[in-house]
């Protein structure tokens, strides 16, 4: 194949040949000087890299050498959280030695602060520098630390960060007192917002705190009252004394005082309060602050202005009442006694307070201090009357009403007596007891006189009686018509006279006194007067109702239907005569009717009749008392007795018997 | 019988007297003109009466103030004693039934009355048992 080739071949390989020496060696010459410049690039970067590290570790030796000394731990790290070194007080507080082991320092941050130590890396990258990264973290042991990091950066010659260091204090001690006075404060805070006091921090008078009590007493806001003074919401101090201690207080004579002011509510008004001031001095024994605690007493005030109020109203009662007022103790001693009590006994308050009641008011019945003593002691209250002499021995009457005087516990510690003069009353009452005394003894011995005058009276008409009834019988025939005619004339007169001294006697006798009131069934006592009067065969006396029963005397009420039933009966001229009784009940009284069918009563007559002695009958046997008998026992019975009648026709008597 | 009469009124001694000789009855009648005088006779006889009838209004010593001296006699508190008197007075009477007596006749009005009511008290106490001295 060669042998073919021609030379014009071989002569163009000769040349490519060439060519391609050329090349090459110009390749080489590049290669060469590409070379040679990589070479002092080479040569170059390996002389800045030494020079770096120099740096560096010159650097490194000089902050160690800063560093190392300090007691906080100190720690350098490159970008990636990779401890590139750290001091020994570092490595003890962390546990770590990076020279021995590779420490990533984001695998031991506490799990809470993953994202907060992300955002704070951020802010270094950006700034440069860190100050007061707090955060919690695992030491080797586990045991959990909170820690404070100021760091910076640490740049390069082309200034490009390369590594971060950083000082740690451990600040867990610090962070759990800090907790704990978080805590305490949380429960100081309670303590105070749920006080029922107001509760106030000023500072020279402004206003530093207050708790929610104040703010709501006053209807502020709490920062509504930051922005105010205290002169702004109370009164000013009115009184010396509570100036006074205001200044002690400013002096320092003071640390605390307690007065009673008023405190205006934003709403308009007021409240009173007692207010506690106390001051809070620093420890050079400045004051710094006050704090003063505010009790609304507005309603216990409000109480006490009542109680003040009826405490005078009644203490105004006692004095000024017209009765007497006196307070002993359980020794009789005087405690108290009102201006009248004073004027009724004579005696001065001073004469009286302190001494022994029944010493100095003397008491006609001495055993009735001992007697109203005990009973007060027992707890109980009466009233009763005494007779007593007063500072000019004059006696009076009192009515003294007693009653046991309290302590607070409850048990008596003596009595109160409220005595009112009755001595006009009583003098009163005796004389109208002597007259009642009197009255009734008149009125005994009229009654008595009244049967010694009917006896005296009587007993001569007897006498007379019978002797002319002897002259009539002895000298019968002596006597001419004439004769016997005159005596029968003086038997009748006698008769008259002794059925008027009846009368005269069953008036009299007719009182309050005599009166023995029982049940009376009127039905039978109008059937027993039936048998006990003369009744003609003509008259009938007819019920027209079942009549009542009643409470009233038997004796007294038979008398009167006899009288009326009497002069019934007796004044009907008529063929057939007819009486009717009936009767009605109202509220209070039982109204009577006793109808004739009589001669009838004149109406001139109708009140004369019931006077006494006026009778107006043609019988001369009547005497003018009977009706005069009724009229007094009706009124006896507290009732009215009136009269219908006509001449001919007949008459209706009515009377009413209170029930 | 043996009647005492205590008694003030002349009349009324007539009285019983006429009675008595007129109905032919056989009575002594012994008269006081008062208490005192009764209580004397009574004290001083050696037969006392079989009855008394005593009037109450007299002077010096009174029907019923006798009566009581009588009821304290151990032995005349027996005598029967018929009160024969004018009054009606309910209080009298309640007191001579209290004190103790035998009979309260009131005297009538008229004559005739009185001898029909004393025939009557003389024949009842006539029938009786008495004590005899």
């Amino acid at each position: 194949m060669l042998s073919k080739m021609d030379s014009k071949e071989v002569l163009l390989l000769k040349k490519a040949l060439e060519r391609q020496k050329k090349a090459r060696q110009q390749a080489e010459h590049i290669l060469e000087e590409k070379s040679k410049e990589l070479y002092d690039v080479t040569h170059h970067l390996q002389e800045t890299n030494s020079k770096l590290e120099n740096l560096l570790s010159e650097k490194t030796s000089e902050l160690d050498g800063v560093f190392i000394n300090i007691i906080d731990p100190y720690v350098v790290m490159d970008l990636k959280f990779n401890v590139i070194n750290m001091n020994t007080s570092a490595k003890e507080f962390l546990g770590y030695d990076h020279s021995r082991e590779s420490l990533n320092l984001a695998k031991i941050v506490h799990p809470d602060f993953i994202a907060y130590t992300a955002q704070s890396f951020k802010s270094l990258i950006e700034v440069g520098t860190l100050k007061n990264y707090r955060a919690k973290i695992f030491t080797k042991d586990n045991s959990v630390k909170w820690i404070l990091i100021n760091s910076s950066l640490i740049y390069n010659t082309e200034r490009k960060p390369i590594a971060a260091q950083g000082i740690v204090r451990d600040i867990t001690h610090e962070m759990e007192i800090k907790q704990l006075l978080s805590e305490q404060k949380k429960q100081l805070d309670i303590i105070v917002e749920n006080s029922p006091l107001g509760i106030v921090l000023t500072d020279e008078g402004k206003i530093v705190k207050t708790n929610a009590t104040f703010a709501h007493l006053l209807g502020y806001t709490e920062a509504e009252l930051k922005q105010l003074h205290v002169k702004d919401i109370s009164a000013p101090e009115d009184t010396d004394d509570s100036q006074n201690l205001i200044r002690k207080m400013n002096n320092g004579e003071v640390d605390k005082f307690s007065i009673i002011k008023r405190y205006y509510k934003k709403a308009g008004g007021f409240l009173l309060a007692k207010t506690l001031v106390s001051s809070v001095k620093d420890e050079k024994g400045k004051v710094e602050y006050q704090v003063a605690l505010i009790e609304d007493i507005t309603k216990e005030r409000e109480a006490e202005e009542r109680l003040k109020t009826e405490r005078e109203k009644y203490s105004s009662i006692i004095a000024n009442m017209n009765l007497g007022l006196i307070e002993v103790d359980n020794h009789d001693i005087i405690q108290l006694v009102n201006h009248s009590f004073c004027k009724m006994s004579g005696f001065e308050e001073e004469e009286l307070v302190g001494k022994k009641a029944s010493d100095i008011l003397k008491l006609k019945d001495k055993t009735i201090i001992d007697a109203k003593r005990d009973l007060r002691m027992s707890g109980e209250s009466d009233s009763y009357e005494v007779e007593v002499l007063n500072k000019k021995g004059e006696v009076l009457h009192w009515l003294i009403s007693g009653a046991p005087r309290y302590d607070h516990t409850k048990s008596v510690v003596g009595s109160i007596g409220i005595h009112l003069d009755i001595t006009n009353q009583k003098l009163l009452e005796i004389q109208k007891e002597k007259l009642l005394k009197d009255l009734e003894k008149s009125n005994d011995g009229l009654k008595e006189y009244a049967h010694i005058v009917s006896h005296d009276l009587k007993s001569p008409l007897r006498s007379i009686s019978a002797l002319s009834s002897w002259l009539l019988e002895d000298y019968h025939d002596k006597l001419d018509e004439n004769g016997k005619f005159n005596l029968q004339q003086i038997q009748e007169k006698i008769e008259g006279m002794d059925r008027l001294i009846d009368g005269i006697l069953k008036y009299s006798s007719i009182t309050d006194a005599t009166l023995d009131n029982s049940l009376v069934d009127l039905n039978e006592v109008i059937n027993e007067i039936r048998e006990i009067i003369y009744v003609p065969d003509h008259v009938n006396i007819v019920m027209m109702n079942q009549l009542p029963k009643i409470k009233v005397d038997k004796t007294k009420i038979q008398q009167l239907f006899q009288n009326l039933l009497s002069n019934a009966v007796v004044n009907i001229e008529r063929q057939e005569g007819l009486v009717e009784i009936s009767s009605i009940e109202n509220n209070s009284h039982w109204e009577f009717s006793i109808k004739d069918n009589g001669v009838g009563i004149p109406k001139e007559y109708h009140e004369k009749i019931f006077k006494i002695f006026q009778s107006i009958g043609h019988d001369e046997r009547s005497t003018g008392i009977g009706l005069s008998i009724v009229k007094k026992i009706i009124d006896l019975y507290q009732g009215q007795i009136w009269l219908e009648s006509e001449v001919g026709q007949g008459t209706t008597f009515h009377f009413t018997i209170k029930k | 019988m043996n009647i005492l009469l205590i008694e003030d009124d002349n009349i009324e001694i007539m009285k019983l007297q006429r009675t008595v000789a007129k109905l032919a009855l056989n009575h002594k009648i012994t008269e006081a003109k008062n208490g005192e005088q009764a209580l004397e006779i009574l004290r001083s006889v050696a037969q006392i009466p079989d009855i008394i009838l005593l009037d109450l209004n007299m002077p010096r010593m009174s029907g019923i103030e006798f009566l009581k001296i009588l009821k304290e006699d151990d032995v005349l508190k027996y005598l029967p004693t018929v009160i024969l008197t004018t009054s009606e007075n309910r209080v009298d009477l309640l007191e001579c039934y209290k004190v103790g007596i035998a009979g309260y006749i009131i005297k009538p009005l008229k004559y005739e009355d009185y001898q029909d009511k004393l025939s009557k008290v003389l024949a009842y106490w006539e029938v009786n048992e008495l004590v005899k001295g």
